[in-house]
């Protein structure tokens, strides 16, 4: 199964390189959908509750996304790597909390969790540049930002599709052992 | 009864001693790496420099094909509005014919500008970050310094480096939230009496947009002039294309008028000049 790992750390870099190069030249007012952080929500989304290196797992793809989200920025390595750790083990925490019915993955709480993710990892390191280094204000509730979700939830929305249909059969059958644990 | 709680309990303990062993492992990690965070960065940008550029232009090609292929369906209103823009420029040849003059001095303050002896640096552009900062294939090793001038040919400034590795540097746009610099809002000259200069701040509002501020109430700014560096404040060269006013804002509480701005800078501009002997202030 190591190799799943491999793979999960190579797309994260592909990811981070396509968004930093390819998709800058279609920035929404200078806004570039966030490829490396939509497909960490997705995997956390997806991770199945339950198992004993559920919660390393979820701290495997902080630490790999972040790696990339901050080499790629001007902020400390961590920074991001420290934020998508808590965000990812809160998401759990809430989709535990929220969903009765465990196991189900429904694409209108997968666009929830993304938007409260989203706006939760802006804040916060808007809030770490603000006292760091860049940005005068760190974070306004305006059309821009509005235009940012949207255009990143596009992208989630076609990553969360092709994500379950890769991943449909094997899904079910973590479904399914889960409600027989029960 | 007890012993449950006492279990209990230790659980609890052992999963929090666990947490919190796991928090300063992994914060030791981390400022491990921020200890070799120049090395680790300039290592990835350059690991990345070849298929980053390949997606830069591959991206900047399917960018502008899609955007000739939106434009298409109002080529029609924007032939009409072209053509309203061809008869006021003609009726303005006659001013500007008369005023041919000026316009050869301002030639002149190009030419010097052109002459002054700055020494360029090309550079390619390699990708965006999301808080305005572009990443250049040149560093440390090519004779890039923090506070140094960024321009493509045409003299349009993009900002100034600042952040520099062995081999590749970041540079923060004049979008850049933190970006403030002084400029020169080219007037038409008037019929009778001295040219006046109109002096402003151009403020970087993120998202490769900007707007002018500190603009005098009393002064005249209309849509369409035309911004330059003034280098009032010594960070960059005077001169160079900042942007155009789209639309002029005043508020009769303030003593300053505030302007929404279009900025000349565009990512498509591939290759990018570093000057790299103009003076450089302490940032």
């Amino acid at each position: 199964m190591w190799y799943k790992y491999v793979l999960i750390v190579a797309i994260f870099y592909l990811l981070e390189i396509l968004q930093n190069s390819f998709f800058a030249h279609f920035n929404l007012w200078g806004a570039v959908p966030n490829l490396v952080f939509i497909f960490f929500i997705l995997l956390v989304f997806f991770s199945v509750q339950g198992r004993p290196s559920f919660g390393l797992e979820i701290i495997f793809y902080g630490l790999s996304a972040g790696f990339f989200l901050d080499i790629f920025s001007s902020a400390f390595i961590g920074v991001s790597i420290i934020l998508l750790i808590v965000i990812g083990l809160l998401i759990k925490r809430f989709q535990m909390l929220l969903v009765e019915n465990r196991g189900q993955f429904s694409f209108f709480q997968f666009l929830l969790v993304f938007v409260i993710a989203f706006l939760v990892y802006n804040f916060l390191l808007g809030f770490y540049f603000y006292f760091t280094q860049l940005g005068t204000t760190f974070w306004r509730l305006d059309l821009k930002l509005a235009g940012e979700i949207v255009y990143n939830l596009i992208f989630a929305a076609i990553f969360f599709f092709t994500y379950k249909k890769l991943t449909e059969g094997r899904l079910d059958n973590r479904q399914l052992s889960l409600f027989r644990k029960k | 009864m007890n012993s449950v709680r006492n279990l209990s309990l230790n659980k609890k303990n052992s999963t929090l001693l666990k947490v919190f062993l796991g928090a300063i492992v992994l914060f030791l990690f981390l400022g491990a790496l921020n200890i070799f965070r120049p090395q680790i960065r300039n290592y990835f940008y350059l690991a990345s420099n070849p298929i980053e550029s390949k997606l830069w232009t591959a991206g900047e090609s399917v960018s502008n094909f899609a955007s000739s292929v939106l434009r298409s369906g109002s080529l029609a209103s924007e032939n009409e509005s072209l053509k309203s823009e061809n008869q006021k420029l003609l009726s303005n040849i006659t001013l500007l014919q008369s005023r041919q003059a000026e316009i050869l001095s301002q030639q002149e303050a190009v030419l010097t500008y052109q002459d002054s002896g700055f020494q360029l640096l090309m550079a390619a552009m390699m990708g965006l970050d999301g808080a305005d900062l572009i990443s250049i294939d040149k560093g440390s090793e090519d004779g890039v310094k923090e506070g140094m001038s960024v321009v493509n040919q045409q003299n349009v400034l993009f900002g100034k480096v600042f952040k520099v590795y062995k081999n590749f540097s970041q540079v923060m746009l004049i979008s850049n939230k933190d970006s403030v610099i002084n400029v020169k809002i080219l007037q038409p000259p008037l019929p009778n009496g001295p040219e006046k200069e109109v002096y402003g701040v151009v403020k970087g509002n993120g998202g490769l947009d900007a707007h002018l501020d500190f603009v005098p109430i009393d002064d005249t700014i209309n849509n369409g002039d035309v911004m330059l560096s003034s280098a009032l404040e010594g960070s960059f060269p005077k001169d160079l294309l900042i942007g155009s006013i789209t639309e002029v804002i005043k508020n009769d509480q303030s003593p300053h008028q505030q302007a929404k701005i279009k900025l000349f800078l565009n990512l498509n501009s591939t290759n990018l000049f570093v000057v790299t002997n103009y003076k450089l202030t302490d940032n």
